[in-house]
């Protein structure tokens, strides 16, 4: 006994000693927490001017691990590296394209093959070296890497890459292509070493930016700390002197401790978490939201859900939804504002169109919910209405699989009364949920969206801010996923339409954006007539946080939450 | 045989016991050692040749079940609608996933044995690094949990024992169950509820913070990395001495109704003398098996208490580590864990081979 009593205190002392080590850099000083404390005592004029100085904390349930763009693997390292990782050109909070590091948005020459970006002069990346036209150079030849991690779409299809002078940077690519202006959402410095040593940089974990903050201080698992870039090229900003990550065990831990004031502003929320948001407003809690562009939506399959996943439907047809009547009944049957005002508190629009808003939106008229013309339609199919309230046809009953992601509240509640719904039209729904990562596998991985093993299927999607390869791969006949394909693409009902196609393709070797989005309207207002996807409710981008945080505004792409971090700032004592 | 132990039926329970104390824990340097066993070693050399099997297979099917968990690694790349199949395919590439399962796991292995476990797919770092960082963190948490255990289990499972059927005896083996059965997720987003948000000290502030190692932005301090591990160390101790005492409880009683038990209260000797002295010594050996074999714990961690609690160690790191199938890193955490657990189960029975001349036998 007294020597397992001896053995545990010494394990127990070692322990803590070590823990007490490899705690927070206890000796750093807090950044000058206190100094800019004093500065906001003075009398304050307008309660709504941007004070300096003070701590933001923003609490997110997933942890980052790489502050090198070119290696990151999920969507909150893309968010954490807005922080001091800057583009050429990004996106507002209205989804439309603004200059950054680029003087103006970039020119493209007549025949849409030579694209010029103007740098701006004087920007400094935060290791005091100046910002050129050579990191631009550098940070294409690190998309293209064997060992990047990000899409080199676009930068795969430039020919030649020049610098005529360190502020110009000129593009000729060897054929048009159209979302340019995506190009260089990201800046490596050309300092950070050879490319072929790109796993072992510095910059991954003691990252260098021309943004308004720098990585100060990482606790893995724990919390990152930012800290002002005193190279900022924008005097007097950052207003705020340091924001921390910290990185909490889950979104309802997060919302308690935004209540408390633990953390100033949690990260991704969803449209599920608006009543305890609405809940917390006494305790100085409010959220900001974005439309997203995405569509929360039912996939119909075309073809046949035997696996045999053909590359034209008409070949091997699904026997209820390959008939328009039926899809059209669907649409009419489904009341989706109800959703909305139920299920989602008013707080969204319900979705009618693949490219609802940002620089290239189409919004379209809303669908009409009309039971009496969903039940006429199904009739005219040649649906009779059955015995237990289920319509008929050659001894097959009108009932239909919907799948979606098991575990989201939201994503169940809306299942259940799209079933109620369909039912009033003599429709069966029959739920049969998969996890999130077999309904999303790969066509390796027997994926059933892409062996078209379902019937609808319910998840999100958008085009981002630019619909070229969204629309491309949810709608081009091309890209049903298929074994010679080896499953490539999105256009997993199985559609197609030559209009659709040839609007599509033609849209690709244009850079005029009017033009461009004629072409894709085109295609939008098809695709409500077609219905291979219905739109139930559109997605938002939302941020929860205290009311004495000021400034946060987050762009639709989500992922660049930190845009305008250098105008944020806190009225918090 | 064994030369040094009493033949026959002669030892008694009690004999036995301060034989193995005088053997374990009173040898001297100077005292020779009795020439080598060879029944001995061909028990030892088996159970480790076993174990080390048992590790191949263990690593083999670890790694086939998680290479077979659908999505994968290259899921977080494939819903993005700006990635094409030549920048999916280069990135399978690079990690190696274009291998069939069996060559991904033959070429694991070697670098394995080679002492390279290879580096985390996020981080780039070498796993043995990110491992090594969260080390003191989990070794602090499941320590200081195993230290309260036993102070809270020992004196719990005797008194339910020496006091059996009392209403000592009832509230404790019911809070037992209790502690048991609570679903710990659950057990812990209440704890946190309750003292983290609900109920405020004396500043205003929550009267425990919910999460995290310690208050971001202060300086350290030891009282307040105490009050950070007071809900994820009382939990952890709730769930665990529940079962310490009702082991410890059940073996008691066991000894309490042995025959030197009632020797010693017939020699007239006080009651705590018979129950601390005589009945504990024995009943708490058991006991000290189930410490071995939960030692690996203070390596592995508390999965879901250090994710309710957003301690940053061993645990939550395997669940990260999961959640973005970041295989090299996966494959560490658990073979190290199976390695200890084989390894202290081979040591418990080792112990066992050296006092009980019956076990290597058989």
């Amino acid at each position: 006994m007294r020597h397992l009593k001896i053995a545990l205190t010494l394990l127990f002392v070692a322990a803590f000693a070590l823990a007490a080590c490899s705690g927070p850099a206890a000796t750093q000083p807090a950044s000058g927490a206190t100094e800019p404390a004093a500065v906001t005592e003075a009398p304050v004029v307008d309660p709504n001017a941007p004070v300096s100085g003070g701590t933001i904390i923003i609490g997110t349930p997933q942890e980052p691990g790489m502050m090198n763009t070119l290696l990151t693997s999920s969507s909150i390292e893309d968010a954490v590296t807005s922080l001091f990782d800057e583009g050429l050109v990004s996106v507002n909070e209205k989804g439309e394209y603004v200059p950054v590091l680029a003087k103006e948005l970039p020119t493209v020459s007549e025949d849409g093959l030579v694209v010029t970006w103007k740098l701006k002069e004087g920007v400094k990346w935060s290791d005091g070296s100046d910002f050129t036209c050579d990191d631009v150079k550098f940070t294409m030849d690190g998309a293209l890497s064997d060992l990047s991690q990000v899409s080199a779409s676009g930068y795969r299809d430039i020919e030649t890459l020049e610098c005529p002078d360190p502020y110009t940077v000129v593009a000729t690519f060897g054929e048009v292509y159209a979302p340019y202006l995506r190009l260089f959402a990201y800046t490596i410095p050309d300092t950070a070493g050879p490319l072929e040593e790109m796993e072992t940089w510095d910059i991954n974990r003691n990252p260098v930016g021309t943004g308004p903050f720098i990585l100060s201080e990482w606790v893995p698992g724990d919390h990152l700390t930012f800290t002002k870039n005193p190279y900022y090229r924008e005097e007097g900003k950052p207003y705020l002197d340091s924001i921390i990550i910290k990185i909490l065990p889950s979104r309802e831990v997060g919302m308690q401790l935004l209540g408390t004031g633990e953390i100033d502003a949690l990260w991704d929320l969803t449209e599920a978490d608006f009543p305890a948001l609405q809940g917390m407003a006494a305790d100085g809690v409010t959220f900001v939201s974005t439309v997203t562009g995405e569509n929360e939506l039912l996939a119909f399959n075309f073809g046949n859900n035997d696996g045999s996943a053909p590359a034209d439907p008409s070949t091997n047809p699904h026997p209820i939804l390959y008939d328009l009547k039926v899809r059209e009944a669907i649409q009419y049957a489904i009341d989706k504002q109800m959703i909305v005002d139920t299920l989602l508190y008013g707080n969204v629009k319900a979705g009618n169109s693949a490219v609802p808003v940002g620089t290239f939106g189409c919004p379209q008229p809303a669908s009409e919910f009309n039971l009496g013309k969903a039940n006429a339609l199904l009739d005219e199919a040649g649906w009779k209405m059955g015995a237990d309230g289920i319509r008929e046809k050659d001894g097959m009953r009108l009932s239909l699989k919907i799948a979606t992601t098991t575990g989201n509240q939201l994503r169940e509640q809306t299942e259940q009364v799209l079933a109620e719904m369909l039912k009033q039209a003599g429709i069966e729904l029959v739920i049969e949920n998969v996890p999130s990562d077999v309904l999303f596998a790969s066509w390796e991985s027997d994926g059933m969206r892409d062996h078209g093993t379902f019937d609808i299927v319910m998840y999100t999607t958008g085009p981002g801010t630019d619909p070229d390869s969204h629309l491309y791969s949810s709608y081009h006949s091309s890209q049903i996923p298929t074994a010679e394909n080896e499953g490539t693409g999105a256009n997993f009902a199985r559609y197609i339409n030559a209009d659709v196609d040839a609007w599509l393709d033609e849209a690709a070797t244009i850079t005029d954006t009017a033009q461009r989005k004629d072409l894709y309207c085109k295609v939008v207002e098809q695709i409500n007539k077609d219905i291979p996807r219905l739109f139930l409710y559109e997605r938002l981008s939302i941020m929860g946080h205290r009311a004495d945080f000021h400034g946060l505004k987050i762009s639709p792409t989500f992922v660049d939450f930190a845009w305008d971090a250098a105008n944020w700032w806190t009225s918090k004592k | 045989m064994c030369p040094f132990l009493p033949q026959g039926g002669g030892g008694t329970r009690i004999l036995h016991v301060k034989y193995f104390q005088r053997r374990v824990f009173a040898i001297r340097p100077q005292e020779r050692l009795p020439p080598a066993n060879p029944l001995m070693l061909i028990y030892f050399t088996r159970r480790i040749l076993q174990s080390v099997f048992t590790l191949l297979v263990i690593s083999m099917i670890l790694y086939g079940l998680i290479s077979s968990v659908p999505g994968g690694f290259m899921s977080a790349y494939t819903e993005r609608a700006d990635f094409t199949p030549e920048d999916l395919a280069r990135i399978r590439a690079k990690f190696g996933l274009d291998d069939p399962i069996p060559v991904r796991y033959a070429k694991w292995l070697v670098s394995m044995l080679q002492g390279d476990m290879g580096s985390s797919f996020t981080t780039k770092r070498p796993v043995m690094e990110e491992i090594a960082d969260r080390l003191p963190n989990t070794l602090l948490l499941m320590g200081l949990m195993m230290v309260c255990t036993l102070l809270v289990a020992i004196p719990l499972g005797i008194l339910s024992a020496v006091k059996q059927y009392t209403w000592f005896d009832h509230i404790a083996t019911t809070a037992a169950f209790a502690g048991q059965s609570l679903p710990v997720f659950w057990f812990g987003l209440l704890l946190i509820i309750v003292f983290a948000v609900t109920l405020k000290g004396g500043d205003g502030r929550p009267l425990l913070p919910g999460s995290g190692m310690y208050t971001l932005g202060e300086p350290f301090s030891l009282w307040d990395r105490i009050r950070h591990l007071i809900l994820p160390v009382s939990m952890l101790t709730f769930v665990s001495a529940a079962e310490y005492m009702r082991y410890l409880r059940s073996s008691m009683l066991d000894v309490i109704h042995e025959d030197y038990v009632r020797t010693a209260r017939a020699k007239g000797l006080r009651e705590n003398l018979v129950i601390y002295k005589h009945a504990l010594r024995n009943a708490i050996i058991p006991l000290v098996t189930l410490i071995a074999l939960d030692l690996p714990a203070l390596f592995g961690g508390a999965l879901f208490t250090e994710t309710i609690f957003a301690w940053p160690g061993i645990g939550r790191l395997y669940f990260t580590a999961a959640l973005k199938t970041d295989y090299p890193l996966v494959m560490a955490i658990l073979m190290i864990e199976s390695a200890l657990i084989i390894g202290s189960s081979l040591l418990v029975d080792f112990l066992y081979a050296t006092l009980d001349p019956r076990i290597r036998l058989s």
